[in-house]
Parts: structure tokens; sequence; C-alpha cells
């Protein structure tokens, strides 16, 4: 094992990368992103932005925090991982404080919505089965809890409740595909 | 399980699945969640801007009735002589049957009594003589209060403090199940609100007035805005009061009206919170405050009333804020503790949602603790979803306490307990068992579903301003338009500052190649119409009106009052009706010809009015 690097704390501190990811990825510079989408979705887009604007003189704009919420209600579902890097890695405190306008909005969106690996019905279902440890198409509710309370990007035990509220049977387990479906209709 | 090394790579292999399956589960819930809270957000703002767009109705008319008001010469002699008051109000003479089996109270009141009235009003009503005799009591008390109640947390005793009730006598009984009654070890702070919109406003009145007098040391009540008889008039107190008491409910309201004028303006907690409904604005002074002469300071006091409504004119006059004279300055003071909200960005701007009141941000905050030694401020005025909401750095509290006040499982209430470290211990709460039932996923789409219906009934009230702002669009007359053009076209007419393309999935069922047919739209629209669409949208104000014309809350106005309701309604609604017609209308409304109007006639009328005009010179006669 080989010895931890003392760090001397410094005025700035170094970002930390969210989440053990093997390959750096590049920081993300939105002057790079091209914008395509249509008119149309920009406007669907901005009536979004402006339910999430908190500003009483609606000055269309919002805080960091809000951002990855917005993206996820117009569609996409981004880690949270993903999200810091395209807000450029905030410190927490800067979270509830910075904001961005809606021109700067744009290429962040667009930025996640060019991203791979969105993740499909297939793809959601093949995940769950890893904890099938039946193979009979239902998982331990018990055991998914803790997978999602522990493991990647955390959820905390309120979140879980409400995402499994009513889908355990009798025995405390669920049926996968049905829960994918009830996830995926919202 | 298996042997040491291929254990570890089998290990490594299922543990990475497991961790993407986790992170992809985790994605999903997320968006799943988004979703969900723009579904909830958007609920809220509907009914919120709903509230407020009433409201803005009113205000738009405010000048009407402020001038129905002033130039409205009542037909009937009215009581208004100082020394007739106390002969007016008394009670002695009303005899109680022996049948009523409600409290019967004796003065002076104390604990149990007060304690059995909470019990009693489950399910019984108080008789008027003990009304008035509670009311008459509690007015002697709150004329020897000053403005700024002060209240001590010494003895180690913990303040609780509520916010609007809104006469939902459910949430008052849930806050004393919870926490107790008040007593002289449990004070109470009441911040205003307590009227209005609910069912059992007159009840929860009764009960705080009851603790008042019971311990006046302990209980201590803030006017808020809806503690006045014009409000009342417009938002179901008076209403309320008539329907339950229809003997003697004139004289309650009347008295009423003296007591609210007469409810102390803020309270202060240790010299270091105050207490106060709305909250404050740039040129707030506690000690002007303290000095001014509540009850007389009203909005119907000539001068200071022709100028708020001239302020409150939404037809942009030159702003009318330089209230030369002190007895508006001091009306303006009060107005700014009663209706204010905060907002948050610096400055403080007129309020004109509310038409009353300023907008205040986290700087006048901060001028304003400072200045007076303070370090917190406790209002309420405004519905929050858990009940209570920080704001301003944590130098402000809105505490709401009437739970599902839009919808059932809309939010929830709170009340807050302060210890001599003032730090604010919070206890939300939901009165209702129904929504225990439902998950947040379940309360979001029924709230929703009520929301969406109450805007689609706006939106069909509104069908003939809407076709026409679609029909200036649509020049060719296609019948179709465009989402982006149906959504602002809507925003131009109603004001309600909604996410219409967000919401449109839910208004519109089809669009084809992205444009909509307009006339298949509102015809999907369709609203049970037992009433037709004007009369639906000035219902409440033509209830207002009545209200204020019959002067002596009879229930029943003279033909002569009708008639110059009708003159002056029509000069302002530019409805044009003819002396012809106001007389034919005048003799024909009174279907029971009993001589004069009650209130079920007088609506009957604007019902006919709106008809002849649809008809155009069709006979009156109606089934």
């Amino acid at each position: 094992m080989a010895p931890k690097k003392k760090e001397e704390p410094k005025p700035a501190p170094a970002p930390k990368p969210p989440e053990p990811e093997p390959p750096k990825e590049p920081e993300f510079n939105p002057a790079e992103v091209k914008l395509e989408f249509t008119a149309e979705q920009i406007e669907d887009f901005k009536d979004a932005f402006q339910l999430f604007d908190r500003t009483p003189t609606n000055e269309m704009k919002i805080t960091y925090a809000q951002c990855g919420d917005l993206i996820r209600a117009l569609g996409q579902n981004p880690t949270n991982a993903e999200v810091m890097h395209v807000l450029g890695k905030p410190k927490a405190e800067e979270m509830q404080v910075k904001m961005l306008d809606f021109e700067q909005f744009l290429p962040i969106h667009q930025h996640i919505c060019k991203a791979k690996d969105r993740g499909t019905f297939e793809d959601f279902v093949e995940g769950l089965r890893v904890f099938d440890k039946e193979g009979n198409g239902t998982v331990m509710g018990a055991e998914l809890r803790h997978v999602l309370a522990t493991l990647g990007e955390k959820m905390k035990e309120d979140e879980v409740e409400q995402l499994m509220a009513g889908q355990e049977d009798a025995n405390g387990c669920i049926n996968y595909e049905a829960f994918v479906k009830h996830i995926m209709a919202g | 399980m298996g042997c040491g090394v291929t254990k570890t790579s089998e290990f490594n292999r299922k543990f990475d699945k497991a961790m993407k399956a986790a992170v992809l589960i985790q994605r999903w819930y997320r968006q799943y969640a988004a979703r969900m809270e723009v579904r909830r957000r958007y609920t809220w703002n509907i009914f919120q801007s709903m509230e407020y767009a009433d409201l803005q109705d009113q205000i738009k008319l405010y000048n009407f009735l402020g001038y129905l008001m002033d130039n409205f010469t009542p037909s009937k002699n009215e009581v208004c002589r100082d020394a007739e008051w106390e002969r007016y109000f008394s009670y002695n003479n009303i005899t109680v049957p022996d049948i009523y089996s409600g409290p019967r109270l004796t003065f002076p009141l104390d604990m149990d009594q007060a304690a059995h009235l909470v019990e009693a009003f489950k399910n019984k009503q108080l008789h008027s003589r003990y009304v008035l005799q509670l009311l008459l009591e509690t007015w002697k008390l709150l004329r020897v209060l000053p403005n700024i109640n002060r209240v001590s947390t010494c003895h180690s005793k913990e303040i609780t403090i509520c916010g609007d009730l809104h006469g939902q006598l459910e949430d008052l009984l849930l806050i004393f199940y919870k926490n107790g009654m008040p007593s002289l070890e449990k004070p109470y702070v009441f911040n205003g609100d307590y009227v209005d919109r609910g069912k059992d406003s007159i009840e929860i009145l009764l009960i705080l007035f009851a603790f008042l007098l019971v311990f006046p040391g302990d209980v201590y009540l803030n006017r808020g805005n809806h503690e006045d008889h014009i409000i009342n008039l417009r938002y179901g107190f008076t209403k309320e009061v008539l329907n339950k008491y229809k003997l003697h409910g004139k004289r309650i309201l009347k008295l009423l009206q003296k007591i609210f004028s007469w409810l102390p303006l803020v309270t202060v907690i240790d010299q270091r919170v105050l207490i106060v409904h709305g909250g404050i604005s740039d040129t707030t002074d506690l000690a002007l405050i303290a000095r001014v002469d509540r009850h007389r300071v009203s909005r119907t006091n000539g001068k200071s009333h022709r100028i708020l409504s001239s302020a409150l004119s939404s037809d942009s006059e030159p702003e009318s804020s330089e209230f030369t004279d002190t007895g508006n300055d001091e009306w303006k003071q009060i107005l700014d503790l009663l209706w204010s909200d905060p907002m948050s960005h610096d400055g403080c701007i007129p309020n004109e949602v509310r038409g009353g009141g300023c907008y205040w941000g986290p700087d006048v905050t901060e001028g304003f603790l400072n200045r007076h030694n303070l370090q917190l401020i406790i209002r309420s005025h405004e519905c929050k979803q858990d009940g209570y909401e920080f704001c301003h750095n944590r130098k402000v509290l809105t505490l709401f306490s009437a739970s599902n006040y839009y919808e059932v499982g809309s939010n929830r209430g709170a009340f807050v307990r302060l210890g001599p470290d003032l730090v604010p211990y919070f206890v939300q709460y939901q009165a209702t068992s129904m929504t225990r039932g439902l998950s947040f996923p379940q309360n979001v789409k029924r709230t929703e579903h009520t929301a969406l219906k109450v805007l689609r009934e706006q939106l069909f009230v509104h069908k003939s301003d809407l076709l026409s702002a679609f029909q200036e669009i649509d020049k060719e007359n296609t019948g179709l338009i465009c989402l982006n053009d149906w959504a602002s076209a809507i925003e131009r007419v109603l004001h309600l500052d909604l996410p219409w393309r967000v919401l449109h999935p839910q208004l519109v069922s089809s669009t084809t190649d992205g444009k909509l047919d307009y006339h298949g739209w509102f015809r999907d629209l369709h609203i049970e119409q037992t009433m037709l669409e004007t009369l639906y949208r000035h219902r409440s104000t033509l209830e207002t009106i009545f209200r204020i014309v019959d002067t002596d809350n009879s229930g029943l106005i003279t033909f002569e009052d009708f008639r110059q309701t009708l003159k002056l309604l029509s000069a302002y609604l530019k409805m044009e009706i003819s002396d012809e017609v106001i007389n034919e209308l005048v003799i024909s409304t009174d279907t029971n010809n009993d001589g004069s109007i009650d209130i079920d006639e007088f609506m009957e009328a604007f019902r006919l009015v709106d008809k002849s005009r649809l008809e155009r010179g069709k006979s009156l006669e109606y089934t």
C-alpha cells in the first residue's frame, strides 16, 4: 500500500473527482458544445426553466443545485457525477448559491442529451436481474433497498422509501419488470 | 462459497455488475423524482396563481366597490351613533331556549369552560347570546391592549406560535391535541388570518377569544389581513356568520368589525423576535407603530381610502405613495405589516399582486433587525408546502398552520415552539386521515387532478376572450394555431404566469403537426354549464356587492337599493343597461313578490341580464 500523501491545507483546494472513475474526463467546456435543438424544443425548455426559476422578478436564473433536476425533468437521466461534470465540478457550498441563466443552461443540457448509454428498459431489467438470486423474476425488496442506499450514487432512506412504496408483495419481493415499468412511466 | 483465486475475480465481476445496476436504478429514480417534482411544482403554481388571480379580479373591481360604498346611500336607516352601540350589542334580552344543548357560559370564564368550548365545537354551535357576551368581553379587553404585545420566555416557558388558520377548526384541534391547550404554562401567540375560506371561522375566533379572556397574560393575538370586514365580505366569513346566526348575525358582525380593529398589530418575544402577520417594509418603524391609534386607522376614512384605491388601480396611475397626511402614513405602516411578502433579492417594491403592502428583500430585513435590535422575524400570510419555510438567511420564518389549504394533501401545517434560547422547534401535521393512506406520488396526482380541473374551469370562463385572442392570431380563420401562439395567447388573457407549454399535455388532447384546433379544444374543455360564463366569473363579486348594499345585514335589499346598484354597476362594467331595462329588471327580480330582494333573487337578476344580452330581444321570461 502506497503511503498516503499528507494534504496541506490550501486556500483553493483542488477539486476531487466525485466518483472513483479510472479514466479522467477532460474538463467540460460549454463553448465547445454545438447546439442542435429545434426552436420548438427550446421553447419547451424555456417553459420548464421558468418553472424552476425562483427569482421573484423572473430573471430566468436557477441555482446549480436545480440544474440536475431540470435536466432530468426534461427527460434525461444523467448520473450525479455527469451533472457535476457539466457544471464544472462546483463545490458543495456553491450549489445553492451559484446561478446559471438559460443561455448557460443550453450547452449543458445539450451535452447530456448527446451522451450515450442512456439505459433502455432492457438495460434496466438486466441490471436488476443481477439481484435475482433465484432467477424467478423477483428480487428481495430488502436487498434492493440496501444496494440503493450503499452502492453507487447512494440514495437517502426516504428516497428509497419513495421509490419502493407499494412495490413489495407480502413476502417482501418485487417483480422487477413491473417495477421498471413503474419507474419509467412515472 | 468456491475456492480463493477465482472467487476474487468472480466477486469483482459481480460487484461491478451490481454497482452498474445500482447506478442505473439511481439515475432513473432521480429522473422519476424530478418529473414528480415538476408536477408538484406546477400544481402548486396553479393553486397559488388562482388564489392571487382571484384577488386580482377583486383589485380591478375594488375601485367600484369602494366607490359603491362611498356613494351608495342606504334607503334604510342604520345605527351609527357611538352612544347607541352598547344597547345595540346588548345580549341581555336574548333568551336561550331550554332545548339548546350547547355550552352555557358564565362570566368570568374559566379554563374548564374554555376547554369545554373546544370540545363542544366538534358538533355544536354556541348560542348567539353567549357569542355576543363573549365578544363584548373580548372587545373590552382588547381596548386596553397595546399595539405591540410584549412576551418573555422567563420561567423557562416555551412559547408556541401558530400561523394562518383560515377557519379550519380541524387544524386548531390538531394543534391543541399535539401541543396542549393554552394555559399559564403554555403561552401561545396566534399570528392572524383566523377567518375566511374555511367553514368554522367563528368557532376558531370564539375559542381563541375564550382563551384570551381566561389567560390574558399567556395568549397573544395578532391581526391578520383577513381580520377586516371588507375582506370578509368577499372570502366567506360574513356569509358563514349570517348563515349560522340568522337572527343576530348582523350584530355579531358589527361587533367583530370593532374587535378586528382593536386586535394588536405585532408581538415581540424577549425583545428579540418579531411576530407579525405579513411582514415589513423599508419604512417600518416600531416606535411609530406603538403610537398609532390602531382602531381608528382604517381603509374607509375618506382621504386614505381614495388614495388607497388609486394606488391599487391597475391602470397605471402615477405612484401616489407620497402619503403626506399622517393618517395615510399610519395606514401604510399597518398595511405593510399585514400584507407584505418577502422576496429573494434586495430592495423594497410595492406588492402589486396583493394590492397592499410590499415585497421586501434581505437587505431590508437586515436593516430592520439591526435598527430594532432583533434577531428573527416570524410571519405567516403565505401557504408553504411543509408548513414553514425560512428565507433571508434564516432571518425570516414563514409559518402557516392551515394544512390541506388548497386541496386535501396539498400542504402540511406547522407550529413552532420557542424556548429561552429562542431556537425554533417545529411540529408539522396534516389534518385528515385520508392523506395518511396515500403515498407521495399518489398525493401529487390527486392534487394535480384538482388543480387542473380548477384551471380548466378558468380557461372555460375566459372562453370569449381566449377565442378573440386566437382569432386575432389566426387571421385566415383556419381554426388552427401553433402551440407557441396558444401558450402566449392564454398568458395574455389570463395573466396567471403558468408554464403553459409544460402543462399542455394535460390540457390539450391532441395536436396535428404541432397545431391545435382551438374550436375543438373548447368543446373538449366541457364544463358542466350550470351557469353562464360571465355570471360564473362575477359570481363572488356579485355576492360581495349584495352584502355591501345590504348595509344592515338583513339579507334583503329594497327596490331602490337594487336600482341604484344596477346603475352604478352598469356604468362600471360597461354593460349599458337602459333605465327602462333596469326598471323591468327590478320588478321582475322580486320573484316571490315580497317587496324586497334577497340574495338569490339578486343573483338571478344577473343571469337574466346575461340571457337578454345573448338572446337579443327575446322575452325575459324564463323557467
